[in-house]
């Protein structure tokens, strides 16, 4: 299987503190790849670097076989990289409608040129992660959980290749989170490659194909869910030293 | 910053297929609006001069509203610099009639030149700065250019330059009349297209937008060169009129507050309200001048003030949600925005 | 050089000035996070307060300050807590044009009440020099660069030290926060327009003892407290004093090296540079 992503020794500081160090990492395509790590380990600056949100002091970024390292994130969008944030950002004065539409109309290869197509598609993405009801509803006007399914609904509207997911489970409750996990297992299907960041340790073993792990801004183990959750740096990154 | 656009509202998403009932209002709103602008055009031939020289007055404020409501209302960016794009309009039509002998045309062509250049230019650095740091980096840059105008020889120093006489209001009014219903159609493309869509984007968040694919800078810049040209060939149009300019009267910081106010005071971010801003506004000013002469200003100002208190969001807004609540809608108004 | 030394004492008396007029800018807008285009007319008033208090009852425009000072407290308490504090969580457009909408009528009042001539604050000992190995210090500049170096550091004192002052620290950081421990967002927002109106106050009444006033002084005056609020960020007042002095000698220099004309080109033209190449003012963070 050839690769969609690979990053080589990336690394981001912020006024001498290393937030990324030298991070290598190859996502292939069709696959979901899930990343996990502490608190602060460096995850959401990872996938800043990978969507052009930030742009990393060193390493080299090869999306689709062309290297995307300078470029803005609009452009990135463009070739097909998408992604929900953490702390979410939407245009809170539009309509629901109009949050998705924007993505149909920007996004991959510039996205749509007619408003009523895009509207459309829109549409689709918004009925597909069960916020058909709302679309006339004002973004600021819906609740946590459903501000959550707008952000996924938005990065699919621009129908991206790559979708990175920075913690779309966080805040939703059980059944919630099962929808979700199937929303994006059927994403997987639909071709599209994903990473996704997750403190949700039942998304991440039913979801990932492997997952890699960050402490302190480095990759400290890659390899299946089986094989990293019961390495025993992982485990000390999570729960710290034993003590003898 | 507190964001600066959330209180407009879209144009609503036409829901399901648009009924034939949705269609026929549309037509009916259109063929009202056409009707409108064919009295207005006819208006020389009916009123006075008093009038014809009101209309004039308003038309050009209002294009400026307008001109403003692009980059201000639509992309979030409260320009206090669209003056400078109204001086060089102005100055352009000066300098090409007085020191070259060209005709007016050419003069606009010119200042509509200079304004949109300056404006390209100018806003690759401007536009990266936000909320309050933008508006006074335009601010400064007005009096800057007030300041280098008054030091340029070539548009006649501090004294100003006198233009020709022509003495045609009709001529005028015709074209302010024009130039104001193109800048509306150009906001009424804004409001459907998907440029406009993307500026309202960036209004809203601007981060988020650029992650979904929106050029955010081009976006931007595009949006201060529309802008800029409507004000500039308001600029020029104002300066053949009037005959006689200087930098401190072309240049006016006051002049783009009025532009604020008559484009906030009408609903900024919609199609109609800054021209219905700059009209109710102008002729209450023009009533209370004619009224009591002295106390024009402090009126004015109270009804800044009162405005801001109790419509802080508009007459678009007023006007689409005031309903049944009646009075009670500037009572809300004033319990959701106090501290 | 004795010249250029000249321009720069000028230089330096004017900045305090300039530093002084701007701090109340620069509190308001750090704490509030309201630009107040009625500041300008806040320091005409107060230079008509001692003006009127020095022409009609004789008092000294140096003991009259301390008397603008309360008087313009006041006003500023009674603006923020009667018409600002209503539309703070709006929009941001809304308070820059009700701010200027109360500029709007101050100075329709001022004109009112003390007609729009020219008018100056004349004691006897407003000509006199202290000559100083061949520079000249006015008296009354001086007077004034020291009243404004006091003023403004105790309000740094003010505000480091005092429990109001920290309130206001507080409120200016985390509203809902500050809320917790009892500060009193009405309250602490009204003492400190009033505290940036009576800074004004004071301002003007130096302004009016070194130039002339008139009813408009106001915009232009907001304009370069600006420049100086931008120049020396919102971070403390020293920041201010520093942007206040940097501007006057770079006036007091342009008016003498390249021409008296272009003394506001290269006030107005710093601003925007500063504003490009640092949005965070040329000392630090901005609010």
């Amino acid at each position: 299987m050839e690769n969609i992503l690979e990053a080589s020794g990336l690394t981001k500081r912020f006024h001498g503190l290393v937030a990324v160090h030298d991070v290598s990492v190859q996502l292939r395509r069709g696959e979901i790849l899930g990343l996990i790590g502490p608190n602060g380990a460096g995850k959401t600056t990872l996938v800043d670097m990978v969507n052009g949100t930030l742009e990393p002091n060193a390493g080299d970024l090869v999306f689709e076989g062309r290297s995307v390292r300078g470029l803005p994130a609009y452009r990135r969008a463009h070739l097909g990289i998408g992604r929900t944030f953490q702390i979410m950002k939407p245009f809170p004065g539009m309509s629901v409608l109009e949050n998705a539409s924007i993505g149909a109309l920007f996004g991959t290869n510039g996205g749509e040129r007619s408003i009523g197509r895009a509207r459309e598609q829109a549409r689709e993405c918004l009925a597909f992660v069960g916020l058909g009801r709302r679309i006339a509803q004002r973004a600021d006007a819906l609740g946590g959980p459903d501000r959550k399914r707008l952000e996924l609904a938005r990065a699919l509207a621009m129908r991206p290749r790559l979708l990175l997911l920075d913690e779309v489970m966080a805040g939703l409750n059980h059944v919630e989170i099962e929808e979700v996990i199937e929303d994006i297992k059927k994403v997987r299907d639909q071709g599209i490659s994903i990473l996704v960041i997750e403190h949700v340790m039942k998304a991440i073993t039913s979801l990932s194909d492997r997952v890699f792990v960050l402490h302190h801004g480095e990759k400290i183990v890659e390899g299946s869910c089986g094989e990293v959750l019961r390495d025993p740096r992982v485990v000390e990154a999570y729960l710290g030293r034993r003590r003898r | 910053m507190k964001r600066a656009g959330a209180a407009q509202r879209l144009p609503e998403p036409p829901e399901g297929e648009p009924g034939a009932r949705g269609a026929a209002t549309r037509a009916a709103r259109r063929t009202a609006l056409a009707l409108a602008v064919a009295a207005l055009a006819a208006l020389p031939w009916i009123g006075n001069t008093v009038l014809v020289q009101f209309g004039i007055s308003v038309l050009l404020l209002a294009t400026l509203a307008q001109g403003w409501n692009i980059i201000g209302g639509y992309t979030g960016y409260p320009s206090f610099g669209n003056s400078v794009f109204y001086g060089l309009g102005a100055y352009g039509v000066a300098i090409a009639m007085v020191q070259y002998e060209l005709p007016f045309w050419v003069g606009m062509l010119l200042g509509l030149g200079l304004g949109v250049a300056f404006a390209g230019l100018l806003g690759l650095a401007v536009l990266r700065l936000k909320g309050h740091h933008f508006a006074i980096c335009t601010l400064g840059l007005a009096l800057v250019m007030t300041a280098i105008v008054s030091n340029l020889e070539i548009a006649g120093g501090n004294i100003g330059l006198v233009l020709p006489l022509l003495r045609s209001e009709v001529l005028f009014y015709e074209l302010a009349l024009g130039l104001a219903v193109l800048a509306t159609l150009t906001v009424l493309w804004l409001s459907r297209s998907r440029f406009g869509l993307g500026l309202i984007a960036i209004r809203e968040n601007e981060e988020g937008a650029a992650v979904m694919g929106v050029n955010t800078t081009f976006y931007k810049v595009i949006a201060f060169m529309l802008s800029a040209a409507f004000t500039a060939l308001a600029g020029g149009i104002y300066a053949y009129h009037i005959t006689y300019i200087d930098p401190v009267g072309v240049f006016d910081v006051v002049l783009n507050v009025k532009m604020i106010i008559m484009a906030v005071f009408g609903g900024p971010g919609s199609v109609l309200g800054p021209v219905v801003g700059a009209l109710i506004l102008s002729a209450t000013a023009e009533v209370l001048a004619a009224r009591l002469t002295g106390a024009a200003s402090l009126f004015f100002g109270i009804v800044i003030v009162v405005a801001v208190v109790f419509m802080p969001r508009g007459i678009a807004h007023l006007v689409r949600h005031i309903g049944p609540a009646g009075w009670r809608y500037f009572i809300d108004n004033v319990r959701t925005h106090r501290l | 050089m004795v010249l250029l030394l000249q321009v720069l004492v000028s230089g330096v008396l004017l900045g305090g000035l300039y530093a002084l007029m701007a701090l109340g800018l620069a509190l308001v807008w750090g704490v509030l996070n309201i630009v107040n285009l009625s500041h300008g007319a806040l320091i005409m008033l107060g230079a008509y307060a001692t003006w009127f208090l020095y022409t009609g009852a004789h008092i000294d425009p140096f003991a009259a300050l301390p008397i603008a000072a309360a008087s313009l407290f006041a006003l500023g308490y009674i603006i923020q807590r009667g018409i600002l504090n209503l539309v703070i969580r709006g929009p941001m457009f809304n308070t820059l044009l009700i701010t200027f909408g109360i500029e709007v009528i101050l100075t329709y009042l001022a004109q009112l009440w003390f007609s729009a001539d020219f008018r100056t604050i004349n004691p006897s000992y407003a000509g006199s020099n202290h000559a100083l190995g061949g520079l000249t210090v006015p008296y009354v500049q001086a007077l004034a660069f020291a009243i404004d170096s006091v003023l403004t550091t105790a309000m740094w004192m003010f505000l480091l030290r005092t429990r109001t002052g920290r309130g206001i620290r507080a409120a200016s950081q985390n509203l809902v926060a500050a809320r917790l421990y009892g500060v009193d967002p009405k309250r602490i927002y009204a003492l400190t327009f009033g505290l940036g109106a009576a800074l004004a106050g004071v301002a003007g009444g130096l302004y009016g003892t070194v130039s002339q006033i008139n009813p408009y002084i106001g915009g232009p005056l907001t304009a370069k407290s600006f420049v100086i609020a931008i120049i020396g960020g919102l971070d403390n007042p020293l920041g201010v004093i520093a942007g206040g002095l940097f501007l006057g000698v770079v006036e007091s220099l342009t008016a003498l090296y390249v021409g008296p004309t272009y003394r506001d080109v290269a006030s107005f033209g710093m601003l925007v540079l500063i504003l490009i190449a640092r949005p965070g003012g040329l000392l630090g963070r901005t609010a």
